[in-house]
């Protein structure tokens, strides 16, 4: 493997990591704009704003655009969260300048208001589309509950108000402020040739205006509320918890993502042990999620209604035990083995490794080795996850419910 | 391309196959054991479902806990599940680890405790997850949908029936197990960095001396009705339709993977254009080819809002119909292109090797190689397309909905 990296005047950030045994390559632009960094008025917009990437530029007509991805047989897409935006493309690596040049041109996109007014359609439909999943739904909820008022909270989606409110002008807009060189990363992973696409990127990207760019950071440790809605359709209790955790910028990181596992990985974990494997539930998780500079334990589990409070009372003595008396060693083996392995499994591929390049740069700066990470998972200690526990304890959640009348 | 693959039939018939990956350090194994959802007896759907939680609480000299442990000791990444012909457990691990994973999964799938204590729980989950669907349209218009379209008992579904799990006993279960956990149905597979001779070792060793048994062959019945709805107050109606074609092991296969690719290979093929792109009438939209060894259909699901369930529906089925009138050089040339780096992109990954090669032996007898699925791939023209098309019309649609709303099928 080799690393390399190459900064624009204009401040883009160009990475890539060289793996020529790999059969793929893939590219990725990291845009740090997400629904954290909108405006509640435009709320959703950057998550529209990346369906509205694909509908072209002045030169390249939507249908075109997909056209020319679908000609290299390019497996790419984009995913919005609260905190990015980032597009990506898997290809054979004979193919991977064509896309790259693809993607530099669809950066500065038309955003032509007769495309906007029929995405605007589309996304409305993929609103509809997570209310009929309540896991999704709950999570989306407990989040805005949990938050409360902190940036982190806003949806990525939007409402259906702020959709059908929000106008082509008022995207433009965003996007001029989000979407500038210094804002953005463009990362590279498996068998390419790094001076070539370099070239590229400082040819096609150099011209673009840098500016100044904001987020408001600040850590929260949530509120603590608790909240339930009726929805006739539903058969199932659907309960999300969400608590404070360390940053994506903390060196306990890797201590929070273990105990995440500890608690809820899908099998093995407490959760699995106290209420799936005895049937209490049917689904039980407990998920790390770090942010820039907050991090957040969320919590899943679906269950019948009338098995609510047992499975409420289960899950408090789990995370109060937690706090008190920690994680075993023989629980942290077992862990750390799991850890490894998913993550050497995942970085066997270009479109894996691809994703921690450019999330490790877009958060800490810094390029990390595969070995890099292997090693920091490999010391976390037992005390150092027993102190995370004490200074974040899961126990103060904030708890959205979703479910049928008359439940729990 | 350059593809390793090692191959060797135990004396009681058990299939074992590998392929060798020079760039991974990890290694993937599958075991699919002929216990799929329809081979299970008339009264028991879902049986299969519970046997793959039953078997892992417990097995050889270990009880659940005890297995639970030494499993996550080794940090498999278990994978698996219950289709309508197997019951599929494996995983993927760091490859030092394999030899040990193998020896768990040898009591796993021979030495499981099946006590009664544990058949409970692993019933209700069975139950808990039927239940659960309820509250995901998505998911379950497309097990409705199989059952609607495939000939009983092909399409069961996976998951089960919530009476049939309710009568389900520890008694029958484990009868159900003895006779169907036949050696000679079993195929095992692995990929990825392993040593075949010492895998066949290990392998006789824990499996050569369980007796042979004989799998029957499946009588096929009829299939549900055209058009199915399910009432559902929820934001959206979840469409999905299926029309049959050909089998995996067909002349024409390639040709009909091809017409799937035009309709839905990529974003700027047909229904995503049509349906999304222009209309704007879906987020979801796509279709996908589906096969078991019996019968193969092409599946579509859309999810839209119920003033667009209609036009959706039938801006899609016209879309199936239009494609016999024609497709162009350009289409073709995406659809190749977009299937054989799909399929050099999966040979990337051993968990995802290890599945095709288990499957193409079940299906086929044989492995393909690589190489022989891109010359196919790339035998296909215009004119072979369009010849099978016009000949095998894509029409006779069933259909399942779950929403708010009806639809009219035609």
């Amino acid at each position: 493997m080799k690393f390399k990296s190459h900064k624009l005047k204009n401040g883009l950030t160009v990475i890539g990591e060289v793996n020529k045994n790999a059969k793929s390559s893939a590219v990725g632009f990291f845009v740090k704009t997400g629904s954290r960094d909108e405006d509640l008025k435009i709320n959703g917009v950057s998550h529209f704003l990346e369906h509205m990437v694909f509908k072209g530029t002045e030169r390249l007509s939507p249908f075109a655009v997909n056209e020319a991805f679908d000609k290299t047989g390019a497996q790419y897409n984009a995913f919005t969260s609260e905190e990015g935006t980032v597009f990506y493309a898997a290809v054979l690596p004979e193919y991977l300048a064509e896309i790259t040049q693809l993607w530099i041109e669809m950066m500065r996109p038309a955003l032509r208001t007769e495309d906007f007014n029929i995405e605007k359609q589309v996304i409305k439909e993929e609103i509809a589309m997570y209310k009929d999943q309540p896991s999704f739904d709950v999570m989306d909820r407990c989040r805005e509950l949990y938050f409360a008022g902190h940036p982190c909270g806003h949806s990525v989606l939007g409402s259906e108000e702020s959709i059908d409110a929000m106008t082509a002008e008022q995207m433009r807009g965003y996007f001029s402020q989000r979407y500038a060189p210094n804002n953005m990363v463009v990362a590279f992973a498996g068998n390419f040739e790094w001076e070539r696409i370099r070239d590229m990127v400082e040819a096609g990207c150099g011209g673009w205006k840098n500016q100044e760019v904001k987020r408001t950071i600040t850590d929260t440790r949530g509120a603590r509320d608790k909240q339930r809605l009726d929805k006739a359709n539903l058969t199932r209790e659907h309960i999300c918890l969400m608590s404070p955790a360390v940053s994506a910028q903390s060196d306990k990181r890797f201590a929070a993502s273990l105990l995440s596992v500890i608690v809820g990985d899908d099998v093995g974990s407490r959760f699995f042990w106290e209420l799936v494997d005895k049937a209490i539930v049917e689904t039980a998780s407990f998920d790390f999620a770090p942010m820039d500079g907050t991090g957040a334990y969320c919590t899943y589990v679906r269950c019948s209604g009338e098995n609510t409070a047992k499975t409420m009372k289960i899950i408090a003595s789990i995370f109060a035990d937690l706090t008190k008396a920690g994680v075993t060693e023989d629980e942290l083996i077992k862990a750390r083995n799991k850890v490894l392995s998913a993550f050497v499994i995942k970085n066997e591929i270009p479109m894996g490794r691809l994703v921690d390049l450019g999330f490790n740069w877009t958060y800490l700066g810094q390029y990390r080795l595969v070995e890099d990470d292997v090693k920091a998972v490999k010391a976390v200690t037992v005390a150092e996850i027993n102190a995370i526990l004490k200074e974040y304890p899961p126990g103060e959640f904030a708890q959205f419910s979703l479910g049928p009348a008359k439940n729990g | 391309m350059k593809q390793n693959l090692d191959k060797h039939k135990l004396s009681n018939g058990m299939m074992l196959l590998g392929e060798r990956m020079e760039a991974v350090e990890s290694v993937a194994f599958s075991f699919m054991l002929p216990t799929g959802a329809s081979v299970m007896p008339a009264g028991c759907c879902g049986a299969a479902n519970v046997i793959s939680d039953w078997i892992f609480r417990g097995a050889g000299e270990r009880d659940n806990r005890q297995l639970g442990d030494a499993l996550d000791g080794l940090g498999l990444q278990r994978s698996g599940g219950v289709d309508s012909a197997h019951i599929s457990v494996g995983a993927a691990l760091e490859a030092s680890n394999l030899s040990s994973a193998i020896d768990l999964y040898g009591d796993i799938i021979l030495r499981a405790k099946l006590d009664d204590e544990q058949f409970a729980p692993a019933r209700q989950l069975a139950i808990e997850g039927v239940k659960g669907l309820d509250d995901d349209p998505r998911h379950k218009v497309m097990l409705k949908l199989r059952k609607q379209f495939y000939p009983e008992p092909l399409g069961r579904s996976t998951a089960g029936e919530i009476a049939d799990l309710e009568a389900l006993t520890p008694e029958t279960t484990r009868k159900i197990i003895v006779e169907k956990f036949n050696p000679a149905g079993i195929i095992f597979s692995v990929a990825g960095k392993y040593d075949f001779d010492a895998v066949v070792r290990q392998m006789e060793k824990l499996f050569g001396s369980s007796a042979a048994g004989r799998t029957k062959s499946l009588k096929t019945g009829a299939s549900g009705g055209r058009y199915k709805h399910i009432p559902n107050d929820g934001a959206q109606v979840h469409i999905g339709l299926m029309t049959p074609t050909v089998l995996l092991q067909d002349k024409n296969y390639y040709n009909a993977r091809i017409a799937v690719a035009v309709l839905s290979g990529g974003m700027g093929a047909r229904l995503f254009t049509e349906v999304r792109e222009k209309r704007g009438l879906c987020y979801a939209v796509g279709a996908q080819y589906h096969a078991m060894k019996e019968a193969a259909g092409i599946t579509c699901y859309a999810g839209t809002t119920p003033d667009k369930a209609q036009q959706t529906f039938d801006v899609i089925v016209a879309e199936f119909n239009r494609l016999a009138e024609g497709i162009s050089e350009e289409e073709l040339g995406r659809a190749k292109v977009g299937l054989k780096s799909s399929l050099i992109m999966q040979s990337e990954s051993s968990s995802s090797r290890a599945g095709s090669i288990a499957g193409d032996y079940y299906m086929l007898g044989r492995v393909r190689a690589l190489d022989e699925i891109k010359a196919e791939i790339d035998k296909t023209s215009v004119d072979s397309v369009l010849t099978f098309l016009r000949k095998n019309r894509f029409k006779d649609f069933t259909v399942v909905t779950i929403g708010p709303r009806e639809i009219k099928v035609e």
